[in-house]
C-alpha cells in the first residue's frame, strides 16, 4: 500500500533525567497535563496532520507504552491500510541487535518503511510537548527540493550553545549544522524534527550502518554525512510553543504553562485536539469545603482540600484541610487530611501522602525552585517531612540526582 | 448457549420531560456529568458478562445511534454478537407514524431478531433506568428459584409517571401487579425483567396473535398465577426519570458522596463515550464547591452545588448556583443562574438572571441563548 508520507516515532529512549518517574515506564508514556501522556502529542500532530501511518520505535520499558497505544483508536490511528505500528526491536535469521542510536533504528525498520513505498518520512521523538502541522513541514520540504529538512525555531542567543544550531543562508537552506556550539553561528535550534526524501534516507542509513565508526545517530552522523555531500538541506521555522520535557523541571514547567494561555501551550483549541486513552471515571467532584483555584482538574477526582497553581491527573484525592500548591499530581496520587504539598511532582499509580505530612516548599525569595518529588507508588506514613528538592523512590529510599 | 442477552427498550418519548425530551429518546438523556442514561442498563449488562445487546428503537433516534456507535465504548463492537441496533423491521404499522403500544408489539416488531439470540436467557430493560444492577446476582437468583419470570424492582414505592408495582408474598413471589395507581404500593417496577429465550418468544407469539401488545398488562398481570413471577429486590440507586422534576433531584442526588460511591462503584464501571477534551481549568478568582465537574470546562465564576457535563465556560462574576448544565453551556460574566437544566450549547448572556425552584427547574432547550 503505497503511502505519500509516514512517520516514524523515535520512542524507544529511557528519559533517565526523569529519574524515579521513568523507572518502570519509557519517557513517551510519562503522564503529562492531566489527562495525556507525552506521546499524544506527536501522535495526534500526525492524525491532525493527515499522516495515518505510524511506526512506533519501542525498546526501554514498553510494557505501558505498548498498553497506551494498542490499537490506536483513540487517535484514529486504527486504519486497514495504516496505523500505529509498534517496532520493537528483533532477531534475524543471523541475530539481531537493540537499537544502536536513533539512525540505527530507523534503519532496522527499512522492511517497514519500504512496505508503505512513501516518498517522505518524517522522524519524531516522544519527548517534546508541541503542536505542530506536519504537512506544512512536507509542502516546505517539497518547494525546496530538499533531501532532509529540519524544523527548527528561535532560541534566545544565550541559551543557543545548548542545541543543535543551524546556520541558514537567505532562503532558510542549511549551510552548517554544530551540536552544542560554544560561539553559535545562529539562534535556530533544532528541533528534533526532520522529514526526509526516503530515498535519499535510505541511503544514507545504509551507508551509516556500515560505518564501523559511526554513533548511528541522526544528529552526529546522518545530518553531517548529508551536508557533507552537498545535499539540500531546507530549515523549516516553527513559531508557537514548544518544549522538552526531558527533565523534572522541564515537566513541571511545561505543566504550568498548560495552566496559563499567555504561555502559548492552547489544548481546548478545538482545531488541534490532542487526543489521548482516556480513563474510565466518574467527574470530578469538589466538595463543601473545596478552594481550588489556577488549577486543571480531572475525572475520577475527589477534593475536599485547597488545591493551588496544580495540575491534578485522573483520580486523584485531596482530603479536607490539606493543601496543594504548585505542584503536579499524577494519576491516583491522595493527599490526605491536613497534608500540604509544595513544589512537588507525586508520582500517582497509589503514591500516598499521609495525614499532615510536608512535601516540598516554597523557594526563598530570588532562588530557583527545588521540586520535591515522590515516586509512584510511593507511600508516606503520616507526619512525614520531604524537604524541597528531595526524591523519594517507590520504597520510600532517597534517590540521588 | 448458556448466559445472559440483554435487550434494551429505547422507544417512548416522555413527554414530562419538557425540552429535554425534544430531540431525544428518554435513554440518552445525558446524566451524572459524562453519561447518558442507556450508558447505565449497558454497562449493567457487559458488567454482568453480557456480549450480546439489542437496543429497540422507534423515532427521535439520531441522538441514540450517535451515541451507541459501534458499541465499542462498551466493549460490544464483536464478530459475534455484540451491539444489535434494532429499528421495527418487522413492524407491520406504518413506519415512523405510532409510536410502540407496548414492549410484545415492539418485541414481535424485531421477532426474526429473537430467533437469532444465542443465549438461553434474555434480560429486557428500559435504556433510561438509571442504576448499577448486579444482573450476574438477578440471573443467578432467577436460576435458582427456578422462576419463569423475575421482576427487578426498587425496595420503595416512589411514585414515578406510569409506574408499575408489585406485591409480594413472602417467598418473593410477585402476588399483584399494579399500576395507574393513585397512591402507590408495593415495590417499584425498574422494567428489568429476566426470563428464558424461549419463553420470551412463546409470550411475544402468544400475545401478538391475540392483538395484546402490553407486557404489564397482557403477560405480568394476566399470568401472574399461571406462571412464576419472582421478585428481585435491588435497594440501591435506582432512578427511571421521566418527568424534569425527577431528572433534577436524582441529579443532585449525585452529590452525597454515598450515593456516589455505589452507583460508580468500581467493581462495576459505568463506561460511557469520551470527550476528548482538555483537563477542566478552574480560574484564580473561580469557586467551585459541592459540585460534579467533567472535563473540559473553564470556570472563572463562582459554582455552587451544581452538575457541570464537557466544556461548560462559567466567567468571572457569573454565578451558578443548583443548576445542572449541559455540554458546552457557556454562562457569561456577571450571569447568574439557579435551579436551572440548560440543554446542550446554551449560552447566557452578561449580566442574565434565571431563577428557577428546587419545586420547578427552568428549562432552556438546546442551543437556547438567553
Amino acid at each position: 500500500m503505497k503511502k505519500e508520507c509516514i512517520a516514524m516515532l523515535l520512542a524507544g529512549g529511557q528519559g533517565s533525567r526523569l529519574y524515579v518517574l521513568t523507572s518502570d515506564v519509557a519517557k513517551p508514556a510519562v503522564p503529562f497535563g492531566g489527562k495525556y501522556r507525552i506521546i499524544d502529542f506527536p501522535l495526534s500532530n500526525c492524525i491532525n496532520s493527515g499522516i495515518d501511518t505510524v511506526g512506533v520505535l519501542t525498546q526501554y520499558r514498553p510494557l505501558e507504552l505498548n498498553g497506551y497505544i494498542g490499537s490506536g483508536q483513540p487517535w484514529d490511528l486504527d486504519g486497514s491500510t495504516g496505523g500505529v505500528h509498534i517496532l520493537p526491536p528483533y532477531q534475524g535469521a543471523k541475530g539481531g541487535s537493540w537499537y544502536k542510536g536513533t539512525a540505527n533504528a530507523i534503519y532496522q525498520n527499512i522492511g517497514f518503511i519500504d512496505m508503505y513505498d512513501p516518498e517522505y518520512v518524517v522522524i519524531l521523538s516522544g519527548d517534546h510537548i508541541y503542536k505542530m502541522d506536519y504537512s506544512d513541514m512536507v509542502a516546505r520540504h517539497k518547494a525546496a527540493k530538499a533531501a532532509c529538512t529540519i524544523s527548527v525555531m528561535e532560541v534566545p542567543w544565550a541559551e543557543a550553545s545548548r542545541f543543535g544550531i543551524m546556520a541558514v543562508d537567505g532562503d532558510d537552506m542549511i549551510t552548517e549544522f554544530a551540536e552544542k556550539p560554544k560561539e553559535p553561528k545562529s539562534n535556530l535550534a533544532s528541533m528534533g524534527i526532520y522529514v526526509f526524501s526516503w530515498q535519499a534516507l535510505r541511503k544514507y542509513l545504509t551507508e551509516d550502518e556500515a560505518d564501523p565508526n559511526s554513533e548511528n545517530d541522526f544528529g552526529k552522523n546522518v545530518i553531517p554525512a548529508m551536508l557533507n555531500n552537498g545535499e539540500k538541506m531546507a530549515a523549516y521555522r516553527f513559531q508557537g510553543y514548544w518544549k522538552d520535557v526531558g527533565t523534572l523541571d522541564s515537566l513541571w514547567d511545561a505543566n504550568m504553562d498548560m495552566l496559563s494561555a499567555d504561555s502559548g501551550l492552547d489544548l481546548t483549541d478545538d482545531s488541534w485536539t490532542i487526543y489521548a486513552r482516556s480513563v474510565n471515571a466518574p467527574p470530578a467532584f469538589l466538595g463543601a469545603e473545596a478552594k481550588v483555584t489556577h488549577s486543571a482538574i480531572n475525572r475520577g477526582s475527589d477534593l475536599e482540600g485547597t488545591v493551588e497553581n496544580s495540575v491534578l491527573f485522573t483520580n486523584v484525592t485531596v482530603g479536607k484541610g490539606a493543601k496543594v500548591s504548585y505542584s503536579v499530581l499524577l494519576p491516583g496520587t491522595v493527599v490526605e487530611e491536613g497534608a500540604v504539598v509544595e513544589y512537588a511532582i507525586l508520582g500517582g499509580d497509589s503514591c500516598v501522602v499521609g495525614k499532615n505530612c510536608r512535601v516540598g516548599g516554597a523557594p526563598a525569595e530570588g532562588e530557583d525552585k527545588k521540586l520535591a518529588i515522590l515516586a509512584p507508588g510511593c507511600c508516606l506514613a503520616e507526619g512525614t517531612e520531604v524537604l524541597p528538592g528531595i526524591m523519594l523512590g517507590k520504597n520510600g529510599e532517597e534517590v540521588s540526582r | 448457549m448458556n448466559g445472559l442477552h440483554g435487550i434494551i427498550f429505547s422507544y417512548e418519548r416522555r413527554n414530562d420531560l419538557r425540552e429535554l425530551g425534544e430531540i431525544r429518546s428518554a435513554a440518552s438523556l445525558p446524566f451524572g456529568g459524562r453519561y447518558r442514561a442507556v450508558d447505565f442498563p449497558l454497562s449493567s449488562l457487559v458488567n454482568a458478562g453480557v456480549t450480546d445487546v439489542g437496543v429497540v428503537l422507534h423515532g427521535r433516534y439520531q441522538s441514540m445511534l450517535d451515541h451507541l456507535g459501534t458499541g465499542k465504548d462498551w466493549d460490544l463492537s464483536r464478530k459475534r454478537g455484540g451491539l444489535k441496533i434494532l429499528p421495527p423491521f418487522n413492524y407491520q404499522k406504518e413506519w415512523g407514524v405510532m409510536p410502540f403500544r407496548g414492549k410484545i408489539e415492539a418485541l414481535a416488531g424485531v421477532r426474526s431478531y429473537l430467533e437469532n439470540i444465542r443465549q438461553d436467557y434474555v434480560v429486557l430493560m428500559d435504556g433510561d433506568l438509571v442504576a448499577n444492577l448486579p444482573l450476574a446476582d438477578v440471573l443467578e437468583q432467577h436460576i435458582a428459584t427456578k422462576a419463569d419470570i423475575t421482576v427487578v424492582c426498587a425496595n420503595d414505592s416512589f411514585t414515578i409517571e406510569d409506574g408499575t408495582y408489585f406485591e409480594k408474598d413472602e417467598t418473593g413471589r410477585v402476588k399483584e401487579v399494579l399500576y395507574h395507581l393513585q397512591t402507590p404500593r408495593g415495590h417499584r417496577s425498574l422494567e428489568t425483567y429476566v426470563l428464558s429465550t424461549k419463553l420470551l418468544k412463546k409470550l411475544v407469539d402468544e400475545c401478538y396473535a391475540k392483538g395484546q401488545f402490553s407486557w404489564r398488562q397482557d403477560v405480568l398481570l394476566a399470568k401472574k398465577d399461571e406462571l412464576h413471577e419472582q421478585c428481585y429486590i435491588w435497594s440501591g440507586f435506582a432512578t427511571q426519570m421521566r418527568t424534569v422534576k425527577e431528572y433534577y433531584d436524582r441529579s443532585m442526588q449525585l452529590l452525597d458522596p454515598a450515593i456516589r460511591k455505589e452507583l460508580f462503584t468500581p467493581e462495576r464501571p459505568i463506561r460511557a463515550k469520551g470527550a476528548d477534551k482538555a483537563s477542566t481549568y478552574v480560574g484564580p478568582e473561580g469557586c467551585c464547591v459541592n459540585s460534579l465537574v467533567a472535563e473540559g470546562c473553564r470556570i472563572e465564576g463562582n459554582v455552587v452545588n451544581s452538575v457541570l457535563f464537557p466544556g461548560v465556560v462559567v466567567e468571572a462574576g457569573a454565578e451558578v448556583c443548583n443548576c445542572v448544565l449541559f455540554k458546552e453551556t457557556t454562562v457569561r460574566k456577571g450571569a447568574k443562574l439557579s435551579f436551572v437544566v440548560a440543554d446542550k450549547h446554551v449560552e447566557i448572556l452578561e449580566d442574565r438572571t434565571l431563577m428557577g425552584h428546587t419545586n420547578y427547574p427552568i428549562v432552556l432547550s438546546k442551543g437556547t441563548k438567553v
